[in-house]
């Protein structure tokens, strides 16, 4: 069922979104519809400290059993962790969110965390996470793409 | 002459001298397309609204029938014509274009026949020369007015009619013009019959009391057999309305062939149309008898026949207020001579 | 007359002979397709959330109001064609109660008077039908909330 499910989203995608540009199907492409196990990613200050911090901070989430797909992307300022909740859990999404929120916030008390389950929110990472790649693009970019994305995740309705 | 309670003879036999009908798209797909003269391919009718369309339909009904009696408007007195649309305008409006010294009539679907009753009464008592009757519905015009518009999607349940798109004029003439011509020899008018029914989408099950009722005071007011006649036709009962109109009537003690209890709504369209129970109207039970019925006479298929038309007496605002639906039906016997 | 209390027992005679003829609604039937078209109908606007997220600046949480325009765009062109009433008489509730349905009754009216003109006609009868959807939609809505907003202050919630 779960299998037919994703056949038809996507079948749909692939309708609505016909051939993409260039003809190369990235995994922030695909993020809606597969488990992309993206890495954590740090920008700025990269420390081996900072590191085992957001790979410790990554590894925390996917421990929570509701969650099928995290993505962590920290900067110097705010840390987004947004994630991708299990169909039948999508329910209690707001519990979800409260619980993971508090756990992140005894464990790593001096991290700014921004928590989000929306879709975009974790393509948007994941494209993040991938373009980071490059060694062209700079930390400053980097940030910038970040903070659009938390304003973005702050737009309401 | 008065017979009985309620029911008219009419001794100098007023001849339907000649008769037009006119249909609208659905009709022309429907079983009796080639009964009708005038047919058209689309709702609008080349006007701006349906109910102008619904002016021309009955229109061109009424100028189909003088042109086949070759007669001319002058010389007919009277024009009776009646409608479901409020204050019954487009028979009014098609008074206007006529120029005919002008009845108008609302008797919901029963006016085909409350018009063919009256006008067969003035002729009969040299009340006039010729008189023009006529009746007519627009689909799309009442559907509007009575139901919901008619792109909105509402579900319509299986005891739902379908209103014809149709108007149907007959000439009634003192004298015969030529031989071959049928004639009203009687005719019986309803008394109004509420059975307590509300929805307004079973009208089928709310008219056939009257339809029972106006049928069994006819026979006895004219102390006949219903073997009387080769055919007993109703309005727009659909199928509901005239199984139960047919059962009533075995409860009064009228023993009717089954074969021989047709109704109007259910001749008119093809199994396959979407109907749901059949049609309905004021136009339906007119386009009917002056088309095919006539014709069918005309050839010889049946002598004598009778027909009772049945209306149901409400409006959007009774209905609303929760009133339950009065119902009426009228029957005038027309004969082969 | 019209309540069944005060029916006549002739008139309560008649009804039972009448219902013996009367054809029921296929409840079933009804359900079953109502069922599948209004899930189809569900299914296109997810698709078109999908869309709007992935090639538009959209969250879940915003990609509604798009979507939702898009949906009533679709049923606007249905109306107009002709095409909807048909859909609505094969799927009854399925059709009705999406926004699509909303829209449908919006449009068909707003259609049915054009012949009166666009103030009288248009602009008087447009919502004839939905009209009272959005009276009663508004006050059961601030309804609901005022009930949320006691619960809040009295600490229930």
């Amino acid at each position: 069922m779960k299998k037919r499910l994703l056949l038809m989203n996507a079948f749909s995608l692939i309708l609505l979104s016909g051939c993409s540009d260039d003809g190369k199907v990235t995994d922030s492409d695909l993020a809606l519809l597969k488990t992309t196990h993206p890495p954590a990613v740090l920008i700025d200050k990269n420390t081996k400290e900072n590191l085992d911090l957001v790979q410790n901070i990554e590894h925390d989430v996917e421990k929570m059993k509701e969650l099928y797909d995290v993505a962590v992307v920290k900067s110097n300022g705010d840390t987004l962790v947004a994630y991708k909740v299990k169909h039948l859990q999508r329910f209690h999404m707001k519990k979800i969110e409260k619980n993971m929120t508090k756990m992140l916030e005894e464990k790593y008390p001096d991290e700014n965390f921004i928590v989000s389950s929306d879709y975009k929110i974790f393509i948007e990472a994941v494209e993040l996470q991938e373009k980071m790649k490059n060694p062209d693009f700079t930390d400053k970019k980097a940030k910038k793409k970040l903070d659009k994305i938390i304003k973005l995740k702050n737009e309401m309705t | 002459m008065l017979k009985g309670k309620q029911s008219w003879v009419f001794q100098n036999l007023p001849v339907i001298a000649a008769a037009g009908v006119s249909g609208g798209p659905f009709e022309a797909n429907g079983n009796l397309s080639e009964d009708f003269d005038v047919l058209h391919d689309d709702l609008w009718m080349g006007e701006d609204s349906y109910e102008k369309a619904h002016r021309i339909l009955l229109e061109e009904a009424g100028q189909t029938a003088l042109n086949k009696a070759n007669v001319q408007k002058e010389d007919v007195q009277f024009y009776i014509a009646g409608d479901l649309i409020n204050q019954i305008t487009p028979s009014s409006l098609s008074a206007r274009t006529i120029q005919i010294p002008y009845f108008g009539i609302f008797g919901a679907c029963s006016t085909s026949m409350e018009g063919l009753a009256l006008a067969s009464f003035i002729v009969n008592y040299r009340g006039a020369d010729y008189v023009l009757t006529g009746a007519s519905s627009h689909n799309a015009a009442v559907e509007k007015q009575f139901r919901y518009p008619t792109e909105y999607g509402g579900q319509k349940p299986p005891t739902a009619q379908w209103t014809v798109t149709g108007a149907g004029a007959a000439l009634i003439s003192a004298k015969a013009a030529g031989p071959n011509l049928p004639v009203t020899t009687s005719a019986t008018i309803g008394k109004v019959i509420d059975m307590g029914l509300t929805d307004p989408f079973n009208m089928g099950g709310a008219m056939a009391p009257a339809a029972a009722d106006t049928i069994t005071a006819h026979f006895k007011d004219m102390q006949l057999d219903p073997s009387h006649y080769d055919l007993i036709v109703t309005g727009d009962l659909g199928k509901i309305g005239q199984e139960t109109a047919y059962e009533l009537l075995t409860n009064n003690g009228l023993k009717i062939d089954r074969e021989k209890f047709k109704d109007c709504g259910l001749m008119i369209y093809k199994e396959d149309q979407p109907v749901q129970s059949g049609g309905s109207g004021a136009g339906c039970s007119a386009s009917v008898l002056y088309g095919h019925l006539l014709n069918q006479m005309k050839r010889g298929a049946y002598r004598r026949i009778l027909v009772v038309a049945t209306g149901a007496l409400l409006s959007p605002l009774t209905f609303q207020q929760s009133e339950s639906i009065p119902c009426i039906a009228h029957a005038v016997s027309i004969e082969m001579t | 007359m019209s309540k069944k209390g005060n029916k006549t027992p002739e008139q309560q005679q008649y009804e039972k002979l009448e219902q013996k003829h009367e054809l029921k609604r296929p409840v079933l039937k009804n359900c079953i397709r109502a069922f599948w078209v209004g899930g189809l109908i569900c299914t296109v606007g997810q698709a078109i959330t999908y869309f709007y997220i992935y090639f538009f600046n959209f969250t879940e949480q915003t990609a509604g109001n798009p979507t939702v325009a898009t949906m009533i765009f679709i049923s606007m062109l249905l109306t107009g064609f002709g095409v909807y009433d048909r859909l609505g008489q094969f799927a009854g509730a399925g059709s009705a109660v999406p926004v699509t349905g909303f829209g449908n009754a919006v449009i068909s009216a707003a259609i049915e008077h054009r012949t009166e003109g666009f103030v009288l006609g248009v602009g008087g009868n447009m919502f004839k039908l939905a009209g009272s959807v959005i009276l009663f939609g508004v006050f059961s809505a601030f309804v609901v909330a005022l009930i949320k907003t006691l619960l809040i202050i009295w600490g229930v919630i």
